[in-house]
Protein backbone atom coordinates (compact mmCIF):
# COMPACT_ATOMS: atom_id res chain seq x y z
CA UNK A 1 0.00 0.00 0.00
CA UNK A 2 1.85 3.08 -1.17
CA UNK A 3 0.77 6.55 -2.07
CA UNK A 4 2.07 7.58 -5.42
CA UNK A 5 2.29 11.30 -5.90
CA UNK A 6 3.87 12.88 -8.91
CA UNK A 7 4.97 15.88 -6.86
CA UNK A 8 6.14 16.09 -3.26
CA UNK A 9 3.28 16.74 -0.86
CA UNK A 10 3.46 19.86 1.24
CA UNK A 11 1.42 20.83 4.26
CA UNK A 12 0.52 24.46 3.71
CA UNK A 13 -2.84 24.49 5.46
CA UNK A 14 -3.46 28.22 5.06
CA UNK A 15 -3.20 28.03 1.30
CA UNK A 16 -5.52 25.03 1.18
CA UNK A 17 -8.37 26.60 3.08
CA UNK A 18 -10.08 28.69 0.41
CA UNK A 19 -10.47 25.65 -1.83
CA UNK A 20 -12.03 23.54 0.91
CA UNK A 21 -14.73 26.14 1.35
CA UNK A 22 -16.12 25.32 -2.09
CA UNK A 23 -19.87 24.84 -1.85
CA UNK A 24 -20.95 21.24 -1.36
CA UNK A 25 -24.66 21.76 -1.92
CA UNK A 26 -24.84 19.94 -5.29
CA UNK A 27 -23.41 16.88 -3.56
CA UNK A 28 -25.86 17.28 -0.67
CA UNK A 29 -28.74 17.54 -3.14
CA UNK A 30 -27.60 14.40 -4.94
CA UNK A 31 -27.32 12.57 -1.63
CA UNK A 32 -30.81 13.73 -0.65
CA UNK A 33 -32.26 12.43 -3.93
CA UNK A 34 -30.54 9.06 -3.54
CA UNK A 35 -31.71 8.77 0.07
CA UNK A 36 -35.29 9.53 -0.91
CA UNK A 37 -35.16 7.00 -3.76
CA UNK A 38 -33.90 4.38 -1.29
CA UNK A 39 -36.79 4.86 1.13
CA UNK A 40 -39.39 5.41 -1.62
CA UNK A 41 -40.36 1.69 -1.85
CA UNK A 42 -41.13 1.72 1.89
CA UNK A 43 -43.16 4.91 1.60
CA UNK A 44 -45.12 3.47 -1.33
CA UNK A 45 -45.72 0.29 0.68
CA UNK A 46 -47.03 2.32 3.64
CA UNK A 47 -49.32 4.41 1.43
CA UNK A 48 -50.87 1.33 -0.19
CA UNK A 49 -51.16 -0.42 3.19
CA UNK A 50 -53.06 2.59 4.57
CA UNK A 51 -55.33 2.99 1.53
CA UNK A 52 -59.03 2.14 2.02
CA UNK A 53 -59.83 -1.25 0.48
CA UNK A 54 -61.27 -1.19 -3.03
CA UNK A 55 -60.41 2.43 -3.69
CA UNK A 56 -57.83 3.66 -6.20
CA UNK A 57 -54.32 4.08 -4.80
CA UNK A 58 -50.73 4.14 -6.08
CA UNK A 59 -49.58 4.09 -8.77
CA UNK A 60 -52.78 5.41 -10.39
CA UNK A 61 -53.31 8.19 -7.85
CA UNK A 62 -52.80 9.15 -4.25
CA UNK A 63 -55.54 7.72 -2.04
CA UNK A 64 -58.20 10.24 -0.98
CA UNK A 65 -57.96 9.18 2.65
CA UNK A 66 -55.87 6.91 4.83
CA UNK A 67 -57.11 4.22 7.21
CA UNK A 68 -55.75 1.66 9.65
CA UNK A 69 -58.47 -0.85 8.63
CA UNK A 70 -56.14 -3.08 6.62
CA UNK A 71 -53.64 -3.32 9.45
CA UNK A 72 -56.27 -4.29 12.00
CA UNK A 73 -57.84 -6.77 9.56
CA UNK A 74 -54.44 -8.45 9.04
CA UNK A 75 -53.85 -8.59 12.79
CA UNK A 76 -57.19 -10.32 13.33
CA UNK A 77 -56.37 -13.10 10.84
CA UNK A 78 -55.39 -16.07 12.98
CA UNK A 79 -52.72 -17.41 10.61
CA UNK A 80 -50.91 -14.11 10.49
CA UNK A 81 -50.83 -13.75 14.27
CA UNK A 82 -49.51 -17.30 14.63
CA UNK A 83 -46.72 -16.62 12.12
CA UNK A 84 -45.76 -13.47 14.02
CA UNK A 85 -45.62 -15.34 17.32
CA UNK A 86 -43.54 -18.07 15.66
CA UNK A 87 -41.11 -15.52 14.25
CA UNK A 88 -40.77 -13.90 17.67
CA UNK A 89 -40.09 -17.28 19.29
CA UNK A 90 -37.61 -18.24 16.59
CA UNK A 91 -35.75 -14.93 16.99
CA UNK A 92 -35.86 -14.46 20.76
CA UNK A 93 -34.97 -18.05 21.71
CA UNK A 94 -32.08 -17.95 19.24
CA UNK A 95 -30.79 -14.66 20.66
CA UNK A 96 -30.83 -15.97 24.23
CA UNK A 97 -29.23 -19.34 23.47
CA UNK A 98 -26.61 -18.00 21.06
CA UNK A 99 -25.57 -15.22 23.45
CA UNK A 100 -25.23 -17.73 26.28
CA UNK A 101 -23.40 -20.51 24.41
CA UNK A 102 -21.22 -18.20 22.31
CA UNK A 103 -20.07 -16.14 25.31
CA UNK A 104 -19.23 -19.30 27.26
CA UNK A 105 -17.31 -20.80 24.34
CA UNK A 106 -15.70 -17.46 23.52
CA UNK A 107 -14.47 -17.16 27.11
CA UNK A 108 -13.01 -20.68 27.08
CA UNK A 109 -11.34 -20.20 23.68
CA UNK A 110 -9.89 -16.86 24.75
CA UNK A 111 -8.78 -17.48 28.32
CA UNK A 112 -8.65 -21.20 29.08
CA UNK A 113 -6.29 -23.94 28.10
CA UNK A 114 -7.66 -27.35 27.36
CA UNK A 115 -6.67 -30.19 25.06
CA UNK A 116 -7.68 -29.65 21.44
CA UNK A 117 -8.59 -26.00 21.94
CA UNK A 118 -6.91 -24.57 18.86
CA UNK A 119 -7.88 -27.47 16.60
CA UNK A 120 -11.48 -27.04 17.71
CA UNK A 121 -11.46 -23.29 17.15
CA UNK A 122 -10.04 -23.58 13.66
CA UNK A 123 -12.60 -26.25 12.81
CA UNK A 124 -15.33 -23.82 13.86
CA UNK A 125 -13.82 -21.16 11.63
CA UNK A 126 -13.55 -23.61 8.73
CA UNK A 127 -17.30 -24.30 8.90
CA UNK A 128 -17.82 -20.60 8.07
CA UNK A 129 -16.47 -21.44 4.60
CA UNK A 130 -19.31 -23.89 3.95
CA UNK A 131 -22.43 -21.99 2.88
CA UNK A 132 -25.51 -23.14 4.79
CA UNK A 133 -27.31 -23.77 1.50
CA UNK A 134 -24.68 -26.39 0.57
CA UNK A 135 -25.62 -28.43 3.65
CA UNK A 136 -29.36 -27.70 3.44
CA UNK A 137 -30.26 -31.21 2.23
CA UNK A 138 -28.28 -33.27 4.78
CA UNK A 139 -29.38 -30.93 7.60
CA UNK A 140 -33.01 -31.41 6.56
CA UNK A 141 -32.60 -35.20 6.27
CA UNK A 142 -30.98 -35.27 9.73
CA UNK A 143 -33.75 -33.20 11.32
CA UNK A 144 -36.35 -35.27 9.47
CA UNK A 145 -34.89 -38.54 10.78
CA UNK A 146 -35.05 -37.09 14.31
CA UNK A 147 -38.70 -36.24 13.62
CA UNK A 148 -37.99 -32.52 13.93
CA UNK A 149 -39.73 -31.33 10.74
CA UNK A 150 -42.61 -28.98 11.55
CA UNK A 151 -41.55 -28.73 15.21
CA UNK A 152 -40.09 -25.76 17.07
CA UNK A 153 -36.91 -27.52 18.08
CA UNK A 154 -36.38 -28.60 14.47
CA UNK A 155 -36.79 -24.99 13.39
CA UNK A 156 -34.56 -23.42 16.03
CA UNK A 157 -31.85 -25.84 17.17
CA UNK A 158 -29.97 -26.30 13.85
CA UNK A 159 -29.57 -22.51 13.55
CA UNK A 160 -27.92 -22.18 16.97
CA UNK A 161 -24.51 -23.37 15.72
CA UNK A 162 -23.26 -19.90 14.83
CA UNK A 163 -19.53 -19.62 14.17
CA UNK A 164 -19.61 -15.85 13.62
CA UNK A 165 -20.95 -15.37 17.14
CA UNK A 166 -18.31 -17.62 18.74
CA UNK A 167 -15.58 -15.89 16.77
CA UNK A 168 -16.73 -12.40 17.74
CA UNK A 169 -17.01 -13.28 21.45
CA UNK A 170 -13.55 -14.90 21.48
CA UNK A 171 -11.93 -11.89 19.81
CA UNK A 172 -13.55 -9.51 22.25
CA UNK A 173 -12.73 -11.51 25.39
CA UNK A 174 -9.11 -11.95 24.26
CA UNK A 175 -8.81 -8.18 24.60
CA UNK A 176 -9.74 -8.28 28.31
CA UNK A 177 -6.68 -8.27 30.64
CA UNK A 178 -5.64 -11.69 32.03
CA UNK A 179 -5.06 -10.12 35.46
CA UNK A 180 -8.82 -9.76 35.99
CA UNK A 181 -9.32 -13.50 35.72
CA UNK A 182 -6.17 -14.38 37.69
CA UNK A 183 -7.20 -12.07 40.53
CA UNK A 184 -10.63 -13.66 40.72
CA UNK A 185 -9.02 -17.09 40.84
CA UNK A 186 -6.66 -16.05 43.62
CA UNK A 187 -9.71 -14.86 45.56
CA UNK A 188 -11.11 -18.35 45.20
CA UNK A 189 -13.97 -17.52 42.84
CA UNK A 190 -15.54 -20.52 41.11
CA UNK A 191 -15.54 -20.76 37.32
CA UNK A 192 -19.25 -20.05 37.17
CA UNK A 193 -18.73 -17.00 39.34
CA UNK A 194 -15.93 -15.72 37.09
CA UNK A 195 -18.20 -16.14 34.09
CA UNK A 196 -21.16 -14.41 35.73
CA UNK A 197 -19.32 -11.57 37.49
CA UNK A 198 -16.50 -10.83 35.04
CA UNK A 199 -17.25 -12.19 31.57
CA UNK A 200 -20.93 -11.28 31.36
CA UNK A 201 -20.71 -7.67 32.65
CA UNK A 202 -17.59 -6.84 30.64
CA UNK A 203 -18.95 -8.24 27.39
CA UNK A 204 -22.28 -6.42 27.62
CA UNK A 205 -21.62 -4.02 24.71
CA UNK A 206 -20.55 -6.77 22.32
CA UNK A 207 -23.39 -9.01 23.52
CA UNK A 208 -25.90 -6.25 22.79
CA UNK A 209 -24.52 -5.84 19.28
CA UNK A 210 -24.49 -9.58 18.69
CA UNK A 211 -28.02 -9.86 20.05
CA UNK A 212 -29.32 -7.27 17.59
CA UNK A 213 -27.70 -9.04 14.66
CA UNK A 214 -28.89 -12.51 15.71
CA UNK A 215 -32.41 -11.10 16.08
CA UNK A 216 -32.37 -9.58 12.60
CA UNK A 217 -30.84 -12.71 11.03
CA UNK A 218 -33.58 -14.88 12.46
CA UNK A 219 -36.47 -12.48 11.99
CA UNK A 220 -35.49 -12.10 8.31
CA UNK A 221 -34.42 -15.74 7.78
CA UNK A 222 -36.21 -17.64 5.02
CA UNK A 223 -34.75 -20.79 3.45
CA UNK A 224 -34.50 -22.96 6.59
CA UNK A 225 -37.93 -21.93 7.96
CA UNK A 226 -39.34 -22.53 4.47
CA UNK A 227 -38.26 -26.18 4.31
CA UNK A 228 -38.74 -27.11 7.97
CA UNK A 229 -41.86 -25.17 8.98
CA UNK A 230 -44.48 -26.84 6.84
CA UNK A 231 -47.73 -25.86 8.60
CA UNK A 232 -49.07 -22.75 10.32
CA UNK A 233 -48.00 -24.28 13.65
CA UNK A 234 -44.31 -23.56 12.97
CA UNK A 235 -44.42 -21.27 9.92
CA UNK A 236 -42.57 -17.99 10.42
CA UNK A 237 -43.67 -14.60 9.15
CA UNK A 238 -41.30 -14.50 6.17
CA UNK A 239 -42.56 -17.89 4.97
CA UNK A 240 -46.18 -16.96 5.70
CA UNK A 241 -45.87 -13.76 3.66
CA UNK A 242 -44.84 -15.75 0.59
CA UNK A 243 -48.07 -17.76 0.81
CA UNK A 244 -50.11 -14.56 0.38
CA UNK A 245 -50.91 -13.87 -3.25
CA UNK A 246 -52.44 -10.81 -4.82
CA UNK A 247 -54.70 -13.08 -6.88
CA UNK A 248 -56.47 -14.04 -3.67
CA UNK A 249 -56.20 -10.87 -1.62
CA UNK A 250 -56.19 -7.17 -2.26
CA UNK A 251 -52.88 -5.45 -2.75
CA UNK A 252 -53.58 -3.14 0.19
CA UNK A 253 -53.94 -6.20 2.48
CA UNK A 254 -50.70 -7.70 1.18
CA UNK A 255 -48.86 -4.44 1.78
CA UNK A 256 -50.42 -4.16 5.23
CA UNK A 257 -49.07 -7.64 6.05
CA UNK A 258 -45.65 -6.66 4.74
CA UNK A 259 -45.76 -3.45 6.77
CA UNK A 260 -46.47 -5.30 10.01
CA UNK A 261 -43.65 -7.76 9.29
CA UNK A 262 -41.16 -4.92 9.01
CA UNK A 263 -42.13 -3.15 12.26
CA UNK A 264 -39.66 -5.04 14.52
CA UNK A 265 -36.85 -4.29 12.04
CA UNK A 266 -37.81 -0.61 12.02
CA UNK A 267 -37.92 -0.54 15.84
CA UNK A 268 -34.44 -2.06 16.01
CA UNK A 269 -33.33 0.41 13.37
CA UNK A 270 -34.66 3.53 15.08
CA UNK A 271 -33.61 2.54 18.58
CA UNK A 272 -30.21 1.04 17.81
CA UNK A 273 -29.11 2.57 14.52
CA UNK A 274 -25.94 4.13 15.90
CA UNK A 275 -25.04 0.81 17.47
CA UNK A 276 -25.59 -1.18 14.28
CA UNK A 277 -23.69 1.31 12.18
CA UNK A 278 -20.69 1.40 14.52
CA UNK A 279 -20.47 -2.36 14.90
CA UNK A 280 -20.55 -2.96 11.15
CA UNK A 281 -17.81 -0.39 10.70
CA UNK A 282 -15.69 -1.90 13.49
CA UNK A 283 -16.20 -5.64 13.08
CA UNK A 284 -17.38 -6.13 9.50
CA UNK A 285 -20.28 -8.09 10.95
CA UNK A 286 -22.90 -8.98 8.38
CA UNK B 1 -0.82 -18.94 35.09
CA UNK B 2 -0.69 -22.37 36.68
CA UNK B 3 -4.38 -22.70 37.35
CA UNK B 4 -5.06 -22.77 33.61
CA UNK B 5 -3.00 -25.88 33.15
CA UNK B 6 -4.44 -27.50 36.23
CA UNK B 7 -8.00 -27.48 35.09
CA UNK B 8 -8.66 -28.63 31.53
CA UNK B 9 -12.19 -29.78 32.37
CA UNK B 10 -13.89 -26.40 32.91
CA UNK B 11 -12.59 -25.11 29.57
CA UNK B 12 -14.14 -28.09 27.83
CA UNK B 13 -17.36 -27.70 29.80
CA UNK B 14 -17.72 -24.08 28.66
CA UNK B 15 -17.19 -25.09 25.04
CA UNK B 16 -19.38 -28.18 25.28
CA UNK B 17 -22.79 -26.71 24.24
CA UNK B 18 -21.30 -25.05 21.16
CA UNK B 19 -19.23 -28.14 20.42
CA UNK B 20 -22.26 -30.45 20.48
CA UNK B 21 -24.31 -28.07 18.30
CA UNK B 22 -21.49 -27.78 15.79
CA UNK B 23 -20.76 -31.48 15.61
CA UNK B 24 -24.39 -32.36 15.01
CA UNK B 25 -25.65 -29.47 12.88
CA UNK B 26 -22.62 -28.11 11.02
CA UNK B 27 -19.84 -30.66 10.77
CA UNK B 28 -21.94 -33.81 10.44
CA UNK B 29 -24.11 -32.31 7.65
CA UNK B 30 -21.01 -30.95 5.87
CA UNK B 31 -19.56 -34.46 5.72
CA UNK B 32 -23.06 -35.82 5.13
CA UNK B 33 -23.42 -33.68 1.99
CA UNK B 34 -20.37 -35.36 0.49
CA UNK B 35 -21.67 -38.81 1.54
CA UNK B 36 -25.22 -38.24 0.30
CA UNK B 37 -23.98 -37.06 -3.08
CA UNK B 38 -22.72 -40.64 -3.62
CA UNK B 39 -26.18 -42.14 -3.01
CA UNK B 40 -29.64 -42.07 -4.55
CA UNK B 41 -31.23 -41.01 -1.23
CA UNK B 42 -34.96 -40.31 -1.58
CA UNK B 43 -37.81 -38.94 0.50
CA UNK B 44 -38.49 -42.31 2.17
CA UNK B 45 -34.94 -42.40 3.51
CA UNK B 46 -34.05 -45.39 1.33
CA UNK B 47 -30.72 -45.26 -0.40
CA UNK B 48 -28.04 -47.24 -2.05
CA UNK B 49 -24.51 -46.36 -3.00
CA UNK B 50 -24.28 -45.19 -6.60
CA UNK B 51 -20.65 -44.03 -6.74
CA UNK B 52 -20.08 -41.00 -8.93
CA UNK B 53 -23.33 -41.42 -10.86
CA UNK B 54 -24.79 -38.15 -9.52
CA UNK B 55 -21.72 -36.23 -10.65
CA UNK B 56 -21.89 -37.81 -14.10
CA UNK B 57 -25.57 -36.91 -14.27
CA UNK B 58 -24.76 -33.34 -13.19
CA UNK B 59 -22.19 -32.91 -15.97
CA UNK B 60 -24.79 -34.10 -18.48
CA UNK B 61 -27.58 -31.96 -17.02
CA UNK B 62 -28.37 -28.97 -19.25
CA UNK B 63 -30.16 -27.38 -16.30
CA UNK B 64 -26.99 -27.47 -14.23
CA UNK B 65 -24.96 -25.64 -16.86
CA UNK B 66 -27.82 -23.23 -17.37
CA UNK B 67 -28.06 -22.52 -13.64
CA UNK B 68 -24.30 -22.04 -13.43
CA UNK B 69 -24.52 -19.49 -16.24
CA UNK B 70 -27.52 -17.76 -14.62
CA UNK B 71 -25.63 -17.54 -11.31
CA UNK B 72 -22.47 -16.17 -12.93
CA UNK B 73 -24.37 -13.63 -15.06
CA UNK B 74 -26.30 -12.52 -11.98
CA UNK B 75 -23.04 -12.14 -10.00
CA UNK B 76 -21.46 -10.24 -12.91
CA UNK B 77 -24.33 -7.73 -12.80
CA UNK B 78 -24.85 -7.59 -9.04
CA UNK B 79 -21.28 -7.33 -7.72
CA UNK B 80 -20.02 -4.32 -9.75
CA UNK B 81 -23.37 -2.56 -9.37
CA UNK B 82 -23.55 -2.92 -5.61
CA UNK B 83 -19.89 -1.99 -5.10
CA UNK B 84 -20.32 1.10 -7.28
CA UNK B 85 -23.49 2.21 -5.50
CA UNK B 86 -21.91 1.56 -2.10
CA UNK B 87 -18.73 3.42 -3.04
CA UNK B 88 -20.65 6.33 -4.56
CA UNK B 89 -22.89 6.81 -1.55
CA UNK B 90 -19.96 6.35 0.85
CA UNK B 91 -17.99 9.06 -0.98
CA UNK B 92 -21.00 11.38 -0.87
CA UNK B 93 -21.56 10.73 2.84
CA UNK B 94 -17.89 11.43 3.45
CA UNK B 95 -18.14 14.81 1.69
CA UNK B 96 -21.50 16.11 2.80
CA UNK B 97 -21.94 17.33 6.36
CA UNK B 98 -25.49 18.62 5.97
CA UNK B 99 -27.92 16.12 7.60
CA UNK B 100 -25.37 13.35 7.16
CA UNK B 101 -26.79 11.13 9.90
CA UNK B 102 -30.27 11.26 8.42
CA UNK B 103 -29.09 10.43 4.90
CA UNK B 104 -26.90 7.61 6.17
CA UNK B 105 -29.87 6.16 8.04
CA UNK B 106 -32.16 6.40 5.02
CA UNK B 107 -29.61 4.71 2.76
CA UNK B 108 -28.99 1.96 5.32
CA UNK B 109 -32.66 1.32 6.12
CA UNK B 110 -33.37 -1.50 3.61
CA UNK B 111 -30.48 -3.52 5.07
CA UNK B 112 -32.39 -4.27 8.28
CA UNK B 113 -35.40 -5.68 6.41
CA UNK B 114 -35.78 -9.12 4.85
CA UNK B 115 -35.20 -10.24 1.28
CA UNK B 116 -38.73 -11.64 1.38
CA UNK B 117 -40.11 -8.18 2.11
CA UNK B 118 -37.88 -6.71 -0.61
CA UNK B 119 -39.22 -9.35 -3.00
CA UNK B 120 -42.86 -8.67 -2.17
CA UNK B 121 -42.56 -4.90 -2.49
CA UNK B 122 -40.46 -4.99 -5.64
CA UNK B 123 -42.70 -7.60 -7.28
CA UNK B 124 -45.40 -4.95 -7.08
CA UNK B 125 -43.01 -2.19 -8.20
CA UNK B 126 -42.16 -4.20 -11.35
CA UNK B 127 -45.68 -5.44 -12.15
CA UNK B 128 -47.69 -4.36 -15.21
CA UNK B 129 -49.98 -2.28 -13.00
CA UNK B 130 -47.18 -1.62 -10.51
CA UNK B 131 -45.30 1.47 -9.44
CA UNK B 132 -42.72 1.86 -12.23
CA UNK B 133 -45.11 1.07 -15.08
CA UNK B 134 -47.66 3.37 -13.47
CA UNK B 135 -45.14 6.21 -13.39
CA UNK B 136 -43.70 5.74 -16.87
CA UNK B 137 -47.21 5.13 -18.19
CA UNK B 138 -48.06 8.71 -17.26
CA UNK B 139 -45.21 9.78 -19.51
CA UNK B 140 -46.69 7.64 -22.29
CA UNK B 141 -44.04 4.92 -22.03
CA UNK B 142 -44.14 1.20 -21.37
CA UNK B 143 -45.43 -1.00 -20.00
CA UNK B 144 -42.21 -2.95 -19.46
CA UNK B 145 -42.40 -6.63 -18.44
CA UNK B 146 -39.46 -6.56 -16.04
CA UNK B 147 -40.02 -10.01 -14.57
CA UNK B 148 -41.39 -11.77 -17.66
CA UNK B 149 -38.66 -10.82 -20.11
CA UNK B 150 -35.66 -13.20 -19.96
CA UNK B 151 -33.21 -10.42 -20.80
CA UNK B 152 -34.52 -8.02 -18.16
CA UNK B 153 -35.20 -10.30 -15.23
CA UNK B 154 -31.64 -10.80 -13.93
CA UNK B 155 -30.79 -7.08 -13.94
CA UNK B 156 -34.19 -6.43 -12.31
CA UNK B 157 -33.42 -8.95 -9.55
CA UNK B 158 -29.91 -7.55 -9.13
CA UNK B 159 -31.39 -4.09 -8.57
CA UNK B 160 -33.58 -5.47 -5.76
CA UNK B 161 -30.59 -7.09 -4.04
CA UNK B 162 -28.50 -3.94 -4.46
CA UNK B 163 -31.30 -1.86 -2.93
CA UNK B 164 -31.66 -4.28 -0.03
CA UNK B 165 -27.96 -4.77 0.69
CA UNK B 166 -25.73 -1.89 -0.43
CA UNK B 167 -26.03 -0.14 2.96
CA UNK B 168 -23.73 -2.75 4.50
CA UNK B 169 -20.88 -2.23 2.03
CA UNK B 170 -21.51 1.52 2.15
CA UNK B 171 -20.85 1.56 5.91
CA UNK B 172 -17.70 -0.57 5.54
CA UNK B 173 -16.38 1.72 2.79
CA UNK B 174 -17.33 4.83 4.77
CA UNK B 175 -15.28 3.54 7.71
CA UNK B 176 -12.41 2.95 5.28
CA UNK B 177 -12.72 6.50 3.94
CA UNK B 178 -12.76 7.97 7.44
CA UNK B 179 -9.49 6.21 8.25
CA UNK B 180 -7.68 8.09 5.46
CA UNK B 181 -5.76 10.94 7.11
CA UNK B 182 -7.21 14.29 6.09
CA UNK B 183 -3.74 15.77 5.88
CA UNK B 184 -2.96 13.68 2.77
CA UNK B 185 -5.89 15.15 0.90
CA UNK B 186 -5.23 18.66 2.17
CA UNK B 187 -1.63 18.45 1.05
CA UNK B 188 -2.74 17.31 -2.40
CA UNK B 189 -5.18 20.22 -2.57
CA UNK B 190 -2.38 22.60 -1.78
CA UNK B 191 -0.43 21.12 -4.65
CA UNK B 192 -3.33 21.85 -6.95
CA UNK B 193 -4.71 18.34 -7.38
CA UNK B 194 -8.30 18.24 -8.61
CA UNK B 195 -11.04 16.06 -7.05
CA UNK B 196 -10.56 13.27 -9.60
CA UNK B 197 -6.78 13.27 -9.13
CA UNK B 198 -7.16 13.12 -5.37
CA UNK B 199 -9.61 10.23 -5.67
CA UNK B 200 -7.46 8.34 -8.17
CA UNK B 201 -4.09 8.94 -6.49
CA UNK B 202 -4.88 9.00 -2.77
CA UNK B 203 -8.35 7.79 -1.84
CA UNK B 204 -8.53 4.76 -4.12
CA UNK B 205 -5.09 3.28 -3.28
CA UNK B 206 -5.69 3.73 0.45
CA UNK B 207 -9.19 2.30 0.20
CA UNK B 208 -8.04 -0.79 -1.71
CA UNK B 209 -8.00 -3.28 1.20
CA UNK B 210 -11.52 -2.22 2.20
CA UNK B 211 -12.72 -2.48 -1.39
CA UNK B 212 -11.29 -5.99 -1.63
CA UNK B 213 -13.09 -7.06 1.52
CA UNK B 214 -16.37 -5.68 0.19
CA UNK B 215 -15.81 -7.34 -3.19
CA UNK B 216 -15.28 -10.78 -1.63
CA UNK B 217 -18.26 -10.48 0.73
CA UNK B 218 -20.56 -9.31 -2.06
CA UNK B 219 -19.42 -12.04 -4.45
CA UNK B 220 -20.17 -14.74 -1.89
CA UNK B 221 -23.53 -13.02 -1.30
CA UNK B 222 -24.29 -13.05 -5.04
CA UNK B 223 -23.93 -16.85 -5.12
CA UNK B 224 -26.43 -17.21 -2.28
CA UNK B 225 -29.36 -15.31 -3.77
CA UNK B 226 -32.58 -17.26 -3.27
CA UNK B 227 -35.35 -15.48 -1.33
CA UNK B 228 -36.13 -12.80 -3.93
CA UNK B 229 -36.13 -15.40 -6.72
CA UNK B 230 -38.51 -17.63 -4.77
CA UNK B 231 -40.86 -14.69 -4.18
CA UNK B 232 -40.60 -12.85 -7.49
CA UNK B 233 -39.96 -15.32 -10.33
CA UNK B 234 -39.95 -18.91 -9.06
CA UNK B 235 -36.88 -19.57 -11.22
CA UNK B 236 -38.62 -18.36 -14.39
CA UNK B 237 -39.35 -17.14 -16.96
CA UNK B 238 -38.15 -20.28 -18.79
CA UNK B 239 -35.51 -20.88 -16.09
CA UNK B 240 -33.91 -17.47 -16.70
CA UNK B 241 -33.49 -17.09 -12.91
CA UNK B 242 -32.82 -20.74 -12.07
CA UNK B 243 -29.71 -20.25 -9.89
CA UNK B 244 -27.60 -22.95 -8.27
CA UNK B 245 -29.37 -22.55 -4.94
CA UNK B 246 -32.73 -22.60 -6.65
CA UNK B 247 -31.59 -25.90 -8.20
CA UNK B 248 -30.78 -27.32 -4.76
CA UNK B 249 -34.22 -26.31 -3.52
CA UNK B 250 -35.98 -27.56 -6.64
CA UNK B 251 -34.34 -31.00 -6.67
CA UNK B 252 -34.56 -31.37 -2.90
CA UNK B 253 -38.01 -30.06 -2.06
CA UNK B 254 -39.98 -30.31 -5.29
CA UNK B 255 -38.63 -33.63 -6.67
CA UNK B 256 -37.39 -34.95 -3.28
CA UNK B 257 -34.34 -36.28 -5.08
CA UNK B 258 -32.12 -35.74 -2.02
CA UNK B 259 -29.01 -37.53 -3.30
CA UNK B 260 -28.90 -35.45 -6.46
CA UNK B 261 -29.80 -32.21 -4.62
CA UNK B 262 -26.91 -32.87 -2.18
CA UNK B 263 -24.63 -33.17 -5.23
CA UNK B 264 -25.70 -29.67 -6.32
CA UNK B 265 -24.86 -28.49 -2.79
CA UNK B 266 -21.37 -29.98 -2.91
CA UNK B 267 -20.76 -28.35 -6.27
CA UNK B 268 -22.06 -25.01 -4.96
CA UNK B 269 -19.59 -25.24 -2.08
CA UNK B 270 -16.74 -26.08 -4.48
CA UNK B 271 -17.61 -23.16 -6.77
CA UNK B 272 -17.88 -20.63 -3.93
CA UNK B 273 -14.58 -21.91 -2.51
CA UNK B 274 -12.77 -21.70 -5.86
CA UNK B 275 -14.14 -18.23 -6.61
CA UNK B 276 -13.14 -16.86 -3.21
CA UNK B 277 -9.68 -18.49 -3.40
CA UNK B 278 -9.08 -17.04 -6.87
CA UNK B 279 -10.27 -13.64 -5.71
CA UNK B 280 -8.16 -13.73 -2.59
CA UNK B 281 -5.07 -14.75 -4.53
CA UNK B 282 -5.66 -12.16 -7.21
CA UNK B 283 -6.38 -9.44 -4.67
CA UNK B 284 -3.46 -10.34 -2.39
CA UNK B 285 -1.13 -9.95 -5.34
CA UNK B 286 -2.65 -6.60 -6.18
CA UNK B 287 -2.30 -5.57 -2.58
CA UNK B 288 1.43 -6.00 -2.06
Amino acid sequence: MTITASRPLTRDRAAGRPRRRRARWPLAALLAVLSLLTVAPFLAMFVVALSPAGQPTLPAQWPDSLTLDNLSKVLSASGFVKWTVNSLLYSVVSVVVILLTASMAGYAFAKKRFPGRDAMFWTFLATMMVPFQATLIPTFVLVNSLEGVDTFWGLIVPTLANSQAVFLMRQFIMGLPDELFDAAKVDGASELRVYLTIVVPLTKPIMATLGVFVFLWHWNDFLWPLVVGQSDATRTLTVGLTTLRTEEMQLSMLMASATISVIPCLLVFFLLQRYLVNSIAMTGFK
Amino acid sequence: MRHRMRDPVTGLLFVLPVLVLFLIFRIFPSLGAAGMSLTNWNIGGEWSFVGADNYARLLDDVNFWLSLRVTLVYAAIYVPLTVLVALGTALLLNQVVFMRGLFRGMLFLPYVTSFVLAGIVWRWIYEFDGLINGLIGKMGLGPVAFLEEASLVLPALAVVSVWKGFGYSMLILLAGLKSIPGSYLEAATVDGAGPWQKFRRITLPLLKPTLFFVLIIETIGAFQVFDTIYVMTGGGPARATYTLIYGIYDHGFRSFDFGYAATWGVVLFAIVLVVSLIQRRFLDRGNT
